[in-house]
């Protein structure tokens, strides 16, 4: 059994890109199947996360959970 | 809980409409230019065009998408101003292109401009984007661009009289129409196949 | 049809799509202009004017005339142009800044780019993108050395707002 855990990132109000930095800060230091949650009302950065995620071929999610609030989350499927 | 911001954009709109209207009324070239600013506005708050994230995303993700997004619209714009600039020769309309002066001064304020609009969160046209988009971070670094733009105009004579410039140079006047295009395009190629294979590169790791 | 105008109101639309549209702009405001878009001269000139009514300087051109001139309804339009953007996507809300940090590098980031932007005759658009698409030389000098400042920008921006 795999246990999955959550992680949660705080990105709120930094400016690109610095966001997509300390994400993959963060990734290097998470197991596969792992979860990073990051939310930002910033549009840019939000669909910088987007591309660099489908690019890596990591499994992403985008939301847009209020006016110009995007949630993202994000899977390390592989290493 | 997404509220729809439908009223608030009625109301902007007959707002931005009148405002268009009123400048028809007054003067039809200022009233386009209007129109084709709001395009480009909207086209780049839409594309989430950033021409700073084209420079620097490369060196800091590996992402080049922008980079070549950004080089394929340089590729359209020098055949597009090549085109017009032709047919407004043969048409006796009368057009100007942007030929400027180099020099040191244009080293100098490239480099400053180029750390300016990573701190700073846009290149200038970023920053008006994204006072549109509600930023306060960037209403203020236009205030900063205010203050810049100022103490620019009044050290230009300083650069032009210590380092000297030279006559901005129209490469067609040297080589000719087609080879400029045909060199243009291949370095404009040249440099996508670059960002490509830097963002494989990257990747593969 | 109602697939495209989510599409076209909420996107996002992809980066080329972005690109071959502001390209097809960029080429007919060089026609209705007589001159290439630019964004830097007319923020030039309205600083100028705010410098002369601050007692800075004593020339500067009128407000009628810069009310006047086609530079200000361009930077204007990308201002109403992005919010209608944001407005129609109901994505549109203030952003305040969250860090002090940032206060300063915005501030410090302006002006060294209105500065080297001003000694350079040109932003990112008006020096770099229609001075390469003019094919001149100055362009292309100004692009090169943009990059050498972007990185150096990159490591600053490293070292001191993570």
């Amino acid at each position: 059994m795999i246990n999955i855990v959550q992680y949660e990132l705080e990105i709120w109000g930094e400016m690109c890109p610095i966001p997509l930095i300390k994400a993959q800060r963060k990734l290097k230091t998470m197991e596969i199947g792992d979860v990073l949650v990051m939310e930002t009302e910033h549009s840019c950065t939000s669909r910088g996360i987007v591309v660099w995620a489908n690019k890596h071929k990591y499994e992403v999610i985008e939301t847009e959970v209020a006016n110009g609030i995007w949630h993202l989350e994000l899977t390390k499927t592989h290493k | 809980m997404i509220k729809s911001q439908r009223k608030w954009n009625f109301a902007y709109s007959v707002f931005v409409f009148m405002l268009f209207l009123t400048l028809l009324q007054l003067n039809k070239n200022i009233a386009i230019l209007l129109a084709l600013g709001i395009a480009i506005g909207y086209t780049l708050q839409k594309s989430r065009f950033c021409f700073t994230a084209a420079f620097r995303d490369p060196m800091i993700t590996g992402i080049t998408e922008l980079t070549q997004s950004v080089l394929l619209l340089m590729g359209i714009s020098v055949i597009g101003f090549a085109a017009v600039y032709q047919i407004s020769l043969k048409m006796h309309y009368d057009l100007t292109l942007y030929v400027m002066p180099f020099g040191t001064a244009t080293i100098v304020g490239g480099v400053l401009f180029g750390i300016g609009m990573v701190l700073a969160g846009g290149c200038i046209t970023g920053i008006l984007m994204r006072i549109g988009e509600g930023f306060a971070m960037q209403m203020l670094a236009l205030v900063g661009v205010f203050v810049g733009a100022f103490w620019g105009k009044i050290s230009q004579p300083f650069w032009r009289q210590t380092f000297g410039e030279r006559p901005g140079v129209f490469i067609p006047d040297i080589l000719g129409w087609i080879p400029t295009l045909i060199i243009e395009i291949l370095i404009l190629t040249a440099l996508w196949g670059l960002a490509k294979w830097w963002q494989n590169k990257q990747l593969g790791e | 049809m109602q697939k495209f105008w989510k599409a076209f109101s909420h996107g996002p639309w992809s980066y080329w799509v972005g690109a071959v549209i502001l390209g097809l702009l960029n080429i007919i405001i060089l026609y209705v202009r007589k001159r290439p878009w630019g964004v830097s001269l007319n923020i030039e000139q309205w600083a100028m004017w705010f410098a002369s009514n601050l007692g800075f300087i004593t020339e500067h051109l009128t407000l009628s005339e810069l009310l006047s001139s086609d530079g200000t309804y361009l930077n204007l339009g990308v201002v109403l142009g992005a919010l209608w953007s944001t407005l129609l996507a109901s994505q549109a809300r203030f952003r305040p800044i969250r860090y002090k940090k940032y206060i300063i590098s915005a501030l410090l980031g302006g002006i060294l780019m209105g500065y080297g932007a001003r000694i350079a005759y040109g932003c990112n658009i008006g020096g770099f993108l229609n001075g390469v698409a003019s094919s001149s030389l100055t362009g292309w000098i100004f692009g090169g050395a943009i990059i050498l400042g972007v990185w150096i920008g990159t490591k600053i921006m490293i070292r001191f707002l993570i």
